[in-house]
């Protein structure tokens, strides 16, 4: 009947029954034909895969004849499975029991609640008889594992998960008490871990058991690494089989002290004797009993006395096994709330960092080189495992880490000192970071020092190759140098001018630095990493005595990262890379992420390589396709707000009237956002602009501006007139007139602003507010006029909600750089501002500043629409900074204001 | 649920209403609260300190949880305590003594972890910063100081440092009456309120006073525009001035400079101010026991709450979580708001351990979303299909 009827295309509903069954027909066994080719199952995988053949469900309503036509294939599938799956012959049961796994993975809700039961029934079956083969017992194993992760999503199946579960527990220890081959006790410690995770009850008989197995194959030395790992995961998950308090803590205390009780054995003679007991005093408060050892069984102590020196080394994999499951126990989440002995954990940190495989001058006599060698060489391991126990107590106690922040700066920056090696260092940095996001200002008043100095030393290529400077205790000296304020110039000045030659033969330098043997990539990026986070919480308070050259430093690294072109990300493997997986380009992404950090943390003047940045950010946006690209375009949507601040009033003016569309704006409909064009007015300034551009605006709108300020004589509506009275108005000796004059007003006012912030409450009246508002002047105004026109009344407050924008930073920076520099950029908006205010105000008389803008800025009509196409093209406005100010402003700094 | 709670230092109990529906919630009973003294502490429960006659010589903290109406937990520091606040996620709690020493608890463990001498006179109100790292506390004799809460356990480094504050504000000449902090971190700004009539506006970052305005009334309340464009200032001549925060503006105002307008009913005097989450609502308190609503977008009063015939001292806009919502049909839901509702922690300590011998610090871990989970176990059998495939694989090709 299906042979004629073809299929509307490959995603034809009626397609998925047809595959299912061709897949039953040609590529699965039954009981006659034997087992085909493995590779037969796998095309079997990845059809069902593809098509979604066991869905049982489509996007939209079809037939339901469809429907059950694939109904009935799929239940023709299930039971070949089934049949399959109690077949003899091990494979042809492997076979089965596998895509029974994926079966109740795929199919669908309805399917899998009124079968799972049975299928339970065959898979378990398969675990236990002896006979069975091991690749049979995986498969069942993972079939079940993925049985209850399917039946963890169902809330309401808790109960008969449970019970389902506790059936299973026998079985699975007998399963990892067996010895037999590592890929069963692999299938099983998975199938016991979903358990953990969805039905943790029902391991709660068995727990003692369950403990003992896990430990000892845990100190067994015959686990590969990542199946220990996976013990050790079940191992933290175990309490919440209890799901209270006291398992939860029994087991912490009980691991430490296993550590703990490692750890003697192996640090023997490398540290102090009471270094064990400390560590012991904070877990058993004296005169209780100490808890059982783990897993039931003396093991450490009196135990290892027994194992032999020969494996010292794999005491310190031990602890670290164990540690990884502290590290697991703190950051996952537990039902209950639970107190975490943050002491211990802080001393058994500081224990091991303590250790560096020095020896004490006493005990040289009775260790052997070969002593010292095997425990140095895996010290850097058990240092990166005890880093990770750190991080994880960091995330683990949250914000109650504060009584203990200041020890654990302490240990960390004592640690920083001495750490010289890669993996650690990148570690150490990671640490910094996590602890400057997650606790703010406070911790960058304490880390501040410590990070610089170390990402100075080592992204410092220029000067300092790391190979040296970590190594040699002179570096050190130079280091400290830099804490000492009398000796911070001349460290500046040497990268000033380091900056500087790097300026001009960019692509040399590099080429030194990439020969040499410098600190590894990786290290580097985790520096700059760490730069970004102190940045970003603490650029502004008490950075003096570090900022100005952290920021050189960034835009140093940054240019020399960009050497001339961005990386590709796919292949660009640099020679200098330390890990195969950080590339050159990763480490550019970085310095550009820090170099932002640098632009956008508060400073009290314009960052000073801002515009070196924004070309480097420029460029990068040139690379399509690339994260460094995107990172770029956000940064350069960032630091528009700093080129533009923005301080928004909360009441926009002209849509008091417009009620409706406002409470619209406020429920996030942006379809309504254009609807009406006169809605422009809400968008910020831009819209403002559009709406003067706009030929079809509101003719309401534009009739009452144009019939209010009777300056505007200008028709506006008309572009090209607009953009000839703009190119008349920047002609030079106009423009430079009133710039002449409204840059010595600057100067004088924002000066007079100085003294008002200490409180002398100066006249110095509007001048001083315009230049604080520079983003925002043409929504003012435009806002203004129409507010002047609707609601004559609130006229006055409104205005100076408007009005009151910009920063005390600017106000005040200005005034002691006491530079033409650093008003440039700032004068052609000030100067347009100050005439735009004085046609809204109506020459305002009492204003001096306004009136001699107007009476100084020759057409005063044109000075508005001057502001507006100055802002809108940038192409003007920064013809006129290079043009104009390049020359004209120095004379205005100490020239006479009266010369035009 | 964004809940308004209000609280008076007459005993009308603490008043609850829903800020969007209006409808008066559960009424907490018994408190009498000190200005500044009503916290909600990690959304959890309520926390108020209260007014004590002067015969007493410990405080008291009183604690509520959201589903019942009587006090469950009751603290005695060993002063009374005025200004109360917690940190967000419920982890502590800092109250001002009246003798001038700040106390830090540690609420899972009610121990006194840390109590300093911060002031001269009385403490009148604390807040954090935005990071929480920072504390700021202003007194009644006009000082305000920040201090940092890492050097404040730090007993090394605040050994070595000169002052044990960061910064140290003495510009206003009576008592602080309110404090309020922007947005920013450390770059953030600080508003703050006096009885000498005046508030000004510091900066966080460099530690020195921006501006200073004058009111023609004593300001006891301030509250921050969300954009920071304005400052609004509860006055007890009943007006809420707003005022600008840096920009300049005309003096010819009839108010004084700076300040560009007011909310006014002409009711009595405001006590307190707070905004809710949108930026858009503002809550005043006033001496007449009511509580006003306002639109700070039309200045328009948009709802009216009564609390008592005294005076209102405390408003906070908190969000409440749901569970705690079901109060009503008390037997279908008591069991499971008793199950999830966690049981409050016991009462504050009144004095420091110092011998802490092995105390547990009493870090708690608090429970998080079991949801994480989910993504460690992905399905296996796929993995173990195509690995065992190639295995096969390999023995077919070893056979033929």
């Amino acid at each position: 009947m299906a042979a004629f009827k073809h299929f509307q295309n490959m995603y034809d509903i009626s397609l998925k029954p047809r595959l299912l069954r061709s897949l039953i027909r040609d590529h699965l066994p039954d009981e006659k034909h034997p087992f085909p080719r493995p590779s037969e199952l796998s095309i079997v995988v990845s059809a069902i895969k593809t098509h979604g053949l066991l869905f049982e469900s489509c996007r939209e309503p079809v037939d339901p004849k469809q429907v059950d036509n694939w109904k009935t294939a799929i239940d023709a599938w299930v039971e070949r499975l089934l049949l399959l799956a109690s077949s003899k012959m091990p494979d042809k049961c492997w076979a089965g029991i596998c895509l029974l796994g994926l079966t109740c993975q795929d199919c669908s809700s309805d399917r899998f609640l009124a079968s799972y039961s049975v299928w339970f029934q065959k898979l378990v079956a398969q675990i236990q008889p002896p006979s069975a083969s091991h690749f049979v017992k995986v498969a069942s194993c993972a079939s079940l594992a993925d049985l209850f992760t399917r039946l963890g999503g169902f809330s309401n199946l808790k109960k008969d998960g449970t019970s389902h579960a506790g059936k299973l527990i026998q079985p699975i220890l007998e399963l990892l008490s067996d010895d037999s081959s590592e890929a069963v006790w692999e299938g099983a410690v998975d199938l016991l871990r979903s358990i953990l995770i969805y039905f943790p009850a029902s391991v709660h008989r068995h727990y003692d058991t369950v403990e003992a197995i896990i430990v000892s194959r845990i100190m067994s030395e015959k686990c590969s690494a990542t199946i220990s790992k996976k013990f050790v995961y079940c191992l933290a998950l175990l309490p919440k089989s209890k799901g209270d308090e006291v398992s939860w803590s029994l087991m912490m205390q009980k691991i430490l002290i296993s550590i703990n009780a490692h750890l003697d054995d192996a640090f023997q003679g490398l540290e102090e004797e009471t270094k064990s007991n400390e560590v012991i005093r904070h877990l058993v408060p004296p005169g209780k009993e100490p808890p059982p050892p783990l897993g039931g069984q003396p093991m450490s102590g009196e135990a290892s006395n027994q194992a032999t020196k020969a494996s010292e080394q794999f005491i310190l994999h031990r602890v670290s096994l164990l540690v990884c499951s502290c590290c697991t126990m703190l950051t996952n989440p537990y039902t209950i709330q639970v107190t975490i002995p943050v002491r211990p954990l802080l001393a058994l940190v500081r224990r091991v960092l303590m250790v560096d495989g020095s020896l004490s001058q006493a005990l040289l006599p009775f260790f052997t080189v070969i002593q010292q060698e095997s425990i140095c060489s895996d010290l850097p391991l058990l240092h990166l495992c005890t880093l990770d126990l750190l991080t994880a107590i960091i995330k683990g106690v949250r914000s109650q880490l504060l009584p203990h922040a200041a020890d654990v700066v302490r240990l960390l920056t004592e640690y920083f000192r001495r750490c010289a090696l890669p993996a650690l260092r990148i570690k150490v940095y990671s640490i910094m970071r996590v602890l400057l996001i997650s606790m703010g200002v406070g911790m960058a008043l304490y880390l501040a020092q410590e990070v610089t100095n170390n990402a100075i030393i080592d992204l410092d290529f220029i000067a300092y190759g790391w190979g040296r400077a970590s190594y040699n205790p002179n570096s050190k000296a130079t280091t400290e140098a830099l804490h000492q304020p009398s000796h911070r110039k001349r460290k500046h000045s040497t990268i000033t001018a380091s900056f500087q030659v790097q300026q001009s033969g960019v692509g040399r330098e590099v080429e030194t630095v990439k020969n040499k043997q410098v600190t590894p990539i990786a290290v580097q990026i985790a520096a700059l990493q760490a730069l970004e986070a102190l940045l970003t919480v603490g650029g502004a308070l008490r950075s003096e005595s570090w900022r100005s050259n952290l920021d050189l430093l960034l835009i140093t690294v940054a240019t020399n990262a960009y050497d001339g072109e961005w990386a590709n990300e796919e292949k660009g493997i640099s020679v200098l890379s330390f890990e195969p997986n950080c590339t050159w380009a990763e480490f550019q992404l970085a310095a550009l992420r820090a170099l932002l950090a640098s632009f956008l943390s508060p400073s009290r003047v314009r960052p000073r390589y801002l515009s070196d940045g924004l070309e480097l950010f420029r460029r990068g946006k040139q690379e399509i396709g690339t994260k460094l690209a995107e990172f770029c375009a956000h940064a350069l949507l960032a630091l528009e707000v700093l080129i533009h601040p923005r301080s928004l009033p909360l009441v926009d003016i002209s849509s008091r009237s417009q009620g409706e569309f406002v409470s619209s704006f406020d429920h996030r409909l942006p379809e309504n956002l254009f609807s009406v064009s006169q809605k422009n007015n809400n968008c910020t300034f831009p819209g403002d602009i559009l709406v003067m551009d706009d030929p079809e605006l509101d003719d309401d709108l534009y009739s009452s501006w144009l019939g209010n300020g009777e300056e505007t004589d200008v028709p506006m509506s008309v572009p090209d007139k607009q953009l000839r009275s703009a190119q008349e108005l920047c002609g030079k000796d106009v423009w430079q007139a009133t710039g002449d004059c409204l840059a010595e007003k600057i100067l004088s006012d924002s000066t007079g602003a100085l003294f008002l912030m200490e409180g002398d409450g100066g006249a110095t009246g509007a001048a001083h507010m315009e230049i604080g508002g520079n983003g925002n002047v043409i929504m003012t105004e435009s806002e203004q006029v129409q507010e002047i026109v609707r609601n004559n009344d609130v006229e006055a407050q409104d205005k100076d909600i408007v009005i009151s924008t910009g920063s005390f930073t600017l106000i005040e920076g200005k005034p002691k750089k006491g530079k033409a520099e650093s008003n440039r950029i700032y004068a052609s908006k000030v100067a347009t501002t100050i005439s735009s205010f004085s046609v809204v105000n109506g020459m305002d008389s009492s204003d001096p500043v306004a009136a001699a803008a107007t009476a100084k800025s020759t057409p005063a009509q044109g000075g508005l629409i001057t502001t507006l196409i100055s802002e809108k093209g940038r192409g003007l406005s920064l013809e006129y900074n290079t043009d104009a100010s390049m020359d004209s402003f120095p004379d205005i700094v100490d020239g006479d204001p009266d010369s035009d | 649920m964004e809940v308004v709670i209000a609280s008076s230092p007459v005993d009308a109990g603490i008043g609850c209403w829903d800020l969007h529906s209006g409808a008066e919630q559960l009424r907490y009973r018994s408190c009498t609260s000190t200005p500044h003294g009503l916290a909600c502490v990690g959304q959890r429960f309520l926390a108020s300190s209260q007014l004590r006659d002067s015969s007493s010589s410990s405080g008291s903290i009183l604690y509520w949880s959201w589903s019942k109406p009587q006090v469950e937990v009751k603290s005695f520091p060993a002063e009374p305590i005025h200004p109360l606040v917690s940190n967000s996620d419920g982890m502590y709690i800092i109250g001002g003594g009246s003798s001038g020493a700040i106390y830090f608890w540690e609420v899972a463990s009610g121990r006194l972890l840390k109590r300093w001498h911060a002031h001269y006179r009385a403490v009148t109100c604390l807040f954090l910063s935005d990071d929480e790292s920072l504390l700021v506390s202003g007194a009644e004799d006009g000082c305000i100081r920040v201090w940092s809460l890492f050097m404040v356990f730090d007993d090394i480094g605040m050994e070595m440092a000169k002052n044990p504050y960061e910064y140290s504000f003495s510009e206003h000449t009576l008592r602080v009456t309110d404090m309020v902090s922007g947005y920013g971190g450390c770059n953030a700004i600080i508003v703050s309120a006096s009885e000498d009539r005046t508030c000004k506006v510091w900066s966080l970052s460099r530690g020195k006073l921006l501006r200073s305005i004058d009111f023609p009334s004593i300001i006891e309340a301030v509250a921050l525009d969300p954009g920071e464009h304005v400052f609004y200032a509860g006055a007890r001549d009943g007006k809420i001035y707003i005022a600008s925060i840096n920009a300049e503006t005309t003096s010819s105002n009839s108010y004084g400079k700076h300040i560009i307008g007011t909310l006014s009913d002409n009711s009595k005097g405001v006590t307190c101010l707070a905004f809710s989450k949108d930026g858009i609502l503002l809550v005043s308190g006033s001496e007449d026991g009511t509580i006003r609503v306002w639109d700070a977008k039309t200045h328009n009063i948009v709802r009216i709450y009564r609390l008592a015939k005294g005076p209102v001292n405390n408003v906070l806009v908190v969000r409440r979580p749901l569970y705690s919502n079901r109060q009503t049909s008390e037997n279908s839901h008591s069991s499971f708001s008793r199950r999830h509702a966690p049981l409050l922690p016991p009462p504050l300590g009144k004095y420091v351990n110092s011998t802490d011998e092995n105390v547990d610090s009493g870090a708690v871990s608090v429970p998080q979303t079991p949801s994480s989970d989910i993504m460690d176990a992905p399905y296996l059998s796929y993995h173990v299909l195509t690995k065992q495939i190639s295995e096969l694989q390999v023995f077919f090709i070893f056979l033929s």
